[in-house]
C-alpha cells in the first residue's frame, strides 16, 4: 500500500499545490491518483497553445540537417527545430520526464514504437491526410511491431554491425567473435553501442542463440562474455565513436549502418561489415506523440519525406537506406548496389528485428546491462 | 586544550529583561515568519517536496514510468550496497577523495603564490585569470581534455615526438581525475586564497624569530592558520566532485561508473529504474548533507562566502 | 625577584665579542628607495637600547635587518662577533617582540611561549618549568590555557614578551612594543620592562616613536630620521645637547630660532631670521670654522618672564602673552615677540594675575642655555657621539 491520504484532503493539498505544478511536471510527475498510490510520469499534453508554424522534432543524431530543414521550410512555409537523442530509451525517458509536450515529431525504432503504443503515447494517424504510403517496400508496408502501420511511418532502415579500421587491423573483421579473439590488441580500442538490448543481443547472436532471446541461461552467458570483454570496452555509445574513429583512437565500433556510412564518406580505410554470426535489422520511424503541439506540421513532414525526389536526395546526403521502393529506384546504381546501405538478400536472412520482450525479461536485461555499465 | 578554554570563555553577565520584551518578541515572530514565507515555500516546494518524493520513489523496487508508486520497501537501498553498487559507491568515494586531494597539493601552492607571495596588486588578476575556465562550460572543458588525452591526441603527440611510448589514458579512471582535478581546482584556490590572504606575515616571521625553519613553519603554522579554509575547499571539492557527472561520462568511457553516471542511468540512460536512481540518489543527498554539515560546522565561513 | 633562568647565557662568542649588536654601513632600499642609509651602531651586552623616530625613520626596518626579516641591501650586520650575512632569521640568535604581538592564534598562551622551547628538542620537563618560570615572570601564569583571542590588548602583550624572553635570547629586539596600549598600561609596562632588564641582563633593542619612553627606559638612544641616525647618545645626551635640528626639534619641547652665527669671543652670536640677537655660551667643543648657518633651541623651562625689562641682559625680549595652557604641574605660556616670533614658556605653575594681552612682558634666558644646532656635513654619516656635556 502506498501513502493512503484521504480522498478530501488530498484535493486540498491539491488545490493548495497548484502552484508546484510546474515543479512536480519537471519531475515528471503528476497527481493520476488510484486508491493506493500515483503513477509515475503520465506524459503530460501540452500546456500551451502552439504555433502552426513551428514544428518540433526529436531525432536520432544524423538523420537530418540543414539542407533538408530549409526545403521543408521552403515548401510549407514551417520552421523545424531538431533535438536529438542517441538510444530510444533516452528518448522515452525525457518524454516521459515532462518534455511529452515538447515534440511534434519523433523517431522511435520498431521496438520502441510497440513500446510508446503499449504506453499509449502516439496518435494513431489518420491515413487520409498521408500520401505516399503505398511506395514503401511491401516489407514496410505491414510490419510486425506496428501492423498496418497504424501509428508509425517507416523514415529509415538499417543493420547494426561493427565498423573497423582496415588500416590498422591486419585481417578484415568478419565476426562479433573478432572482439573476443583480440581483446588484448583491441583494448580500449573497441566501443559498443550504449543499448542494452543492441548489445546483450549481438553477444547472444555470437553464441548461437537469437537477437530476442528471453532464456534467462541464455542472457546470463551473454553477460558472462560481455562482463570478459568489459576491460577493454573504452566507452558504451551510440554516436560519439565516429569522431574518435576517424581520428585514429578506435579500432572497431559497434555501430548502426546509417552512422557508419555516414562516416565512411569521410575516411574509405573504414569499413562496415554485418557480422557473420548476425544482427540486428532496425527500422526507425515517424511517430507523433498524443502530446504533440502542431500535428498538422507533423503531417507535413511526414508527406514531405515520402516524396520520392525527397528521399533520394535524403539518402545520397544523409546515408541511410529508405524503405521507399520508388525512392530506392531512382537511386543511382553505385547507391543501390552498396551493400553496406542495402545488405544483400543473403545477409538479410541473417537479421533479426529486436522484438520487445515481456517486462520480467526486460528487468532481467536491464540488471545485468546496470551492472555490467557499473563494474 | 583549546576547547576547554573556549568553554571558559566569557560569563555574559546576565542583563535584567526589559518587561515589553515577550510583547515584542511575539511581535518579531510573526514579523519574521511572514518575511520568511516565501523563500521558506520556496524552499517547502523546491527542495523538500522533491527530496520527498524522491525518497517514496526510492522505496519502490524495479519502477518505470507508468507504474503505480507503492512504496513496499528498501530493497533498493540493500541492492545499492550489493557487490557491483558497492563498488560504485566506493569509487565514486574514491574519485572525490583523489580529486580532494590533488587540488589541495595543486591548490595550495597557487593560492598561497597568489595571496602571500604576490605583490597586492596583482592578485586580483592572477586570481581572475586562474578561475577564468570556470567562465566555460564544463563540458568544454571536458571536450578539451579528451583531445589532449586521447590516443592520438596532443599529450601522445607529444610523447611520440619525444621517442617516448604513447600512454592510453582516456577513458580511465585517471582521465577522471585529471579532468574533475581540472574542473574544481579554481574553487579550492579561491577558497584557499581568501584564508591565505588573512594569513598575518608578522605571525610568520614570528615562528622563524622563534626559531622556525620554513618548513616548520608550513607545518606549525601556515597549515594550522589556514586550516578553516583548507577543511572549506576539501569539503566544497569534495561534494562538488562526488556528484560530478560530466567528468566521468566523457573521460572515463566504460572504465568509471559513479554515482551520479548510474543514478542518471537509472533515469534517463537504456535502462529504467527509478527506485533504483532514487534511493541512489537518497544516499547522495544525504552524504553531501553530512559534507555540508561538517562545512557549517567547522568550515571558514567567511572563505565559503567569498 | 631575580630568574636564574633567565641570566644571559655566555656564549663563547659572546665573550671575545665587545658588542652583542654591531651595524656596519648599513643600507636598505625597497624598490629604489632606500629607506636606511649607512647605518652605524654598536650596542653592548647588557644595553637597553632605543631607536627613536618619527614613523617612516626606517627605524622598525633596522630592527628588522637585525631580527633576519630583512637582509641588508648593503653593510653587514654583526651579532656577538658573527656576520650575519648569511644567516636566516630562525638561525640569529635574537627573539622579537612585535608591535602586533603575533601571537599564534591556534594555539594556547602556554603553547604559544613553548613553541620555541620545542623546536629546541628540549625534554618536555624542561619545557614545562621554563614555560611557567616565563609566564610567572610576566604575571601571566594564570592563563595559561587562554587562547589568545581571549586576552585583553596588555595581557596579550606580556605573553608576546614571554615567548620571547624564554628563549633566553642574547638580544631581545622590541618592535614598539607598547604602542597598542593605553596610556596607563604603557606606563605600567614600561616598568616592568625596565624592572626584568634589569632582572635578566640581557640586550634590549626598542624601536618607538614615543620619546618619553625612550627617555625613561633606555641606557641610550638612537634618534633615526629619513633612513640615518641623527644623533647616539644617553637620554640626557639627547636631550641636554641635540646636535641636529631636528633632535632638537623631536625631543622635548623647544622653540627654535633660524640664523647666521658670528664668533665673538667666548661667546657666539647669531642674528636670526626675525632680526633677534642671540649670545650663546657654548657647552661643547664647536668646529672650526664655524657653520654660518645655525639654529638655535632654547627649551620652554630655561626661559623665564617677566613684567620689568631686565637692562644689560643678553637675550631679553619684549613680547606680549597670547595665550596659556594649564598642564596640571605647569603651565605653557605663549608670547609674541614684538619681532613676530612666538616663543613658548613654561612655568612650574600658572600666575592667578595674568597681564592683559596689551601689557607688555619681558622674556629672558642665560647664553649657557641656547643650544647651538646645525645641519649634519653632507657625508651621510651621522655625528658621532662626544663625552661631554
Amino acid at each position: 500500500m502506498g501513502f493512503d491520504f484521504p480522498k478530501g484532503r488530498l484535493r486540498q493539498r491539491r488545490h493548495f499545490l497548484l502552484g508546484a505544478g510546474a515543479a512536480l511536471a519537471s519531475l515528471g510527475l503528476s497527481t493520476g491518483l488510484s486508491s493506493c498510490g500515483w503513477t509515475l510520469a503520465n506524459v503530460r499534453p501540452p500546456v500551451t497553445g502552439s504555433d502552426p508554424n513551428q514544428l518540433f522534432i526529436y531525432t536520432w543524431s544524423g538523420y537530418i540537417d540543414e539542407e533538408l530543414l530549409a526545403a521543408f521550410e521552403r515548401e510549407t512555409g514551417i520552421r523545424a527545430i531538431v533535438d536529438v537523442f542517441d538510444a530510444n530509451e533516452t528518448m522515452l525517458a525525457k518524454l516521459q520526464a515532462g518534455a511529452g509536450g515538447a515534440y511534434s515529431v519523433i523517431y522511435p525504432s520498431d521496438y520502441m514504437v510497440q513500446k510508446m503504443v503499449e504506453l499509449d503515447l502516439l496518435l494513431e494517424l489518420d491515413k487520409s491526410l498521408i500520401l505516399g504510403l503505398e511506395q514503401l517496400f511491401p516489407r514496410f508496408q505491414d510490419p510486425v511491431y506496428d501492423r498496418g502501420n497504424r501509428f508509425s511511418v517507416p523514415a529509415a532502415w538499417g543493420t547494426t554491425g561493427l565498423i573497423y579500421n582496415s588500416q590498422a587491423l591486419k585481417q578484415p573483421v568478419e565476426d562479433w567473435q573478432y572482439l573476443w579473439d583480440n581483446q588484448q590488441a583491441l583494448s580500449k580500442k573497441i566501443t559498443l553501442i550504449n543499448d542494452v538490448r543492441e548489445v546483450m543481443g549481438a553477444t547472444l547472436r555470437k553464441l548461437g542463440f537469437s537477437y530476442n532471446s528471453t532464456d534467462p541461461q541464455q542472457i546470463n552467458q551473454a553477460y558472462q562474455h560481455l562482463v570478459r570483454l568489459k576491460p577493454s570496452i573504452a566507452a558504451f555509445t551510440s554516436d560519439a565513436w565516429a569522431p574518435q574513429m576517424l581520428a585514429g583512437d578506435l579500432l572497431v565500433s559497434m555501430c548502426y549502418s546509417s552512422d557508419a556510412n555516414q562516416v565512411i564518406a569521410e575516411n574509405p580505410a573504414l569499413r562496415y561489415v554485418v557480422p557473420n554470426s548476425g544482427s540486428s535489422a532496425y527500422v526507425d520511424t515517424i511517430v507523433i506523440p498524443k502530446s504533440a503541439p502542431n500535428p498538422q506540421g507533423a503531417y507535413a513532414w511526414i508527406n514531405f519525406l515520402l516524396q520520392p525526389q525527397i528521399a533520394t536526395q535524403v539518402v545520397k546526403n544523409l546515408k541511410f537506406a529508405t524503405p521507399n521502393q520508388v525512392a530506392f529506384e531512382q537511386l543511382a546504381p553505385d547507391i543501390k548496389q552498396d551493400q553496406t546501405l542495402f545488405p544483400t538478400p543473403a545477409t538479410l536472412e541473417k537479421l533479426e528485428g529486436i522484438t520487445p520482450v515481456a517486462d520480467e525479461i526486460s528487468a532481467i536485461f536491464d540488471d545485468y546491462w546496470t551492472r555490467l555499465t557499473s563494474a | 586544550m583549546p576547547k576547554k578554554a573556549r568553554k571558559t570563555k566569557s560569563k555574559e553577565p546576565k542583563l535584567s529583561k526589559p518587561p515589553k520584551l515577550k510583547e515584542r518578541g511575539q511581535g518579531n515572530f510573526f514579523e519574521a515568519l511572514i518575511l520568511l514565507l516565501p523563500s521558506g515555500l520556496w524552499l517547502f516546494l523546491l527542495l523538500v517536496l522533491p527530496t520527498l518524493v524522491i525518497f517514496q520513489l526510492s522505496l519502490v523496487p524495479d519502477i518505470k514510468p507508468g507504474m503505480v508508486v507503492d512504496p513496499s520497501g528498501i530493497e533498493n537501498y540493500l541492492r545499492a550496497f550489493e557487490g557491483t553498487f558497492l563498488w560504485v559507491i566506493l569509487r565514486s568515494i574514491f574519485f572525490a577523495l583523489g580529486t580532494t586531494f590533488s587540488c589541495l597539493i595543486l591548490g595550495f601552492p597557487i593560492a598561497y603564490w597568489i595571496g602571500y607571495m604576490l605583490p597586492r596588486g596583482w592578485r586580483n588578476l592572477c586570481l581572475l585569470a586562474f578561475i577564468l575556465p570556470l567562465w566555460t562550460s564544463s563540458l568544454l572543458r571536458s571536450y578539451a581534455w579528451i583531445s589532449i588525452l586521447r590516443p592520438t591526441g596532443l599529450l601522445n603527440s607529444v610523447l611520440v615526438y619525444f621517442d617516448l611510448p604513447p600512454i592510453q589514458i582516456l577513458n580511465s579512471p585517471i582521465a577522471v581525475l585529471i579532468g574533475m582535478t581540472y574542473s574544481y581546482l579554481p574553487f579550492m584556490v579561491l577558497i584557499l586564497y581568501t584564508a591565505i590572504e588573512k594569513l598575518d606575515s608578522r605571525v610568520l616571521e614570528a615562528a622563524a624569530d622563534l626559531g622556525a625553519k620554513p618548513s616548520v613553519i608550513f607545518e606549525k603554522i601556515t597549515i594550522p592558520q589556514t586550516s578553516p579554509g583548507i577543511l572549506a575547499g576539501c569539503l566544497l571539492v569534495f561534494i562538488g566532485s562526488l556528484g560530478d557527472f560530466v567528468d566521468p561520462e566523457l573521460l572515463g568511457g566504460a572504465s568509471s561508473m559513479t554515482m551520479a553516471r548510474l543514478i542518471y542511468n537509472q533515469f534517463l540512460g537504456t535502462t529504467q529504474n527509478w527506485g533504483f536512481g532514487s534511493a541512489l540518489s537518497m544516499l547522495l543527498i544525504i552524504a553531501v548533507s553530512i559534507a555540508i554539515a561538517l562545512l557549517l560546522k567547522y568550515g571558514d565561513r567567511s572563505a565559503t562566502e567569498a | 625577584m631575580i630568574f636564574k633562568a633567565f641570566q644571559k647565557k655566555a656564549p663563547s662568542v659572546s665573550e671575545v665579542a665587545e658588542f652583542d649588536v654591531e651595524l656596519r654601513g648599513v643600507s636598505k632600499s625597497f624598490r629604489g628607495e632606500t629607506v636606511v642609509r649607512e647605518v652605524d651602531l654598536q650596542i653592548a651586552p647588557g644595553e637597553f637600547f632605543s631607536i627613536l623616530g618619527p614613523s617612516g625613520c626606517g627605524k622598525t626596518t633596522t630592527l628588522r635587518l637585525i631580527a633576519g626579516f630583512e637582509h641588508a641591501s648593503a653593510g653587514e650586520v654583526v651579532i656577538q662577533g658573527n656576520s650575519m650575512s648569511r644567516v636566516p632569521a630562525h638561525q640569529r640568535p635574537v627573539n622579537t617582540v612585535f608591535q602586533s604581538y603575533a601571537l599564534f592564534s591556534h594555539l594556547n598562551v602556554a603553547e604559544n611561549v613553548a613553541f620555541g622551547l620545542k623546536l629546541q628538542n628540549l625534554k618536555r620537563q624542561e619545557i614545562k618549568e621554563r614555560v611557567e618560570e616565563a609566564l610567572t615572570l610576566v604575571k601571566m601564569i594564570d592563563f595559561a590555557k587562554r587562547l589568545p583571542q581571549q586576552l585583553s590588548g596588555g595581557q596579550q602583550q606580556r605573553v608576546a614578551l614571554a615567548r620571547a624572553l624564554v628563549n633566553r635570547p642574547a638580544v631581545l629586539l622590541l618592535d614598539e612594543p607598547l604602542g597598542a596600549l593605553d596610556l596607563k598600561l604603557r606606563k605600567e609596562m614600561q616598568l616592568e620592562l625596565s624592572n626584568i632588564h634589569q632582572d635578566l641582563g640581557m640586550t634590549f633593542i626598542m624601536v618607538t616613536h614615543d620619546q618619553e619612553e625612550a627617555l625613561s627606559l633606555s641606557n641610550r638612544i638612537a634618534v633615526m630620521q629619513g633612513g640615518r641616525i641623527e644623533q647616539i647618545g644617553s637620554p640626557a645626551e639627547i636631550y641636554e645637547c641635540p646636535r641636529t635640528p631636528f633632535v632638537a626639534d623631536f625631543i622635548g619641547d623647544t622653540n627654535l630660532f633660524l640664523g647666521r652665527s658670528r664668533e665673538h669671543g667666548n661667546t657666539i652670536q647669531v642674528s636670526t631670521d626675525e632680526g633677534l640677537d642671540l649670545v650663546i655660551q657654548p657647552r661643547y667643543q664647536l668646529p672650526s670654522p664655524m657653520p654660518e648657518d645655525v639654529v638655535v633651541s632654547i627649551r620652554p623651562e630655561k626661559i623665564k618672564m617677566s613684567l620689568q625689562p631686565q637692562a644689560n641682559q643678553p637675550n631679553c625680549f619684549e613680547g606680549r602673552l597670547r595665550n596659556v595652557m594649564y598642564k596640571g604641574t605647569h603651565a605653557y605660556y605663549r608670547v609674541e615677540l614684538l619681532q613676530g616670533k612666538m616663543i613658548t614658556v613654561m612655568y612650574p605653575k600658572a600666575s592667578n594675575n595674568l597681564p592683559s594681552p596689551t601689557t607688555p612682558v619681558y622674556v629672558l634666558w642665560h647664553p649657557a642655555d641656547c643650544l647651538l644646532v646645525w645641519e649634519p656635513l653632507p657625508t651621510g654619516k651621522a655625528t658621532p657621539t662626544e663625552e661631554e656635556h
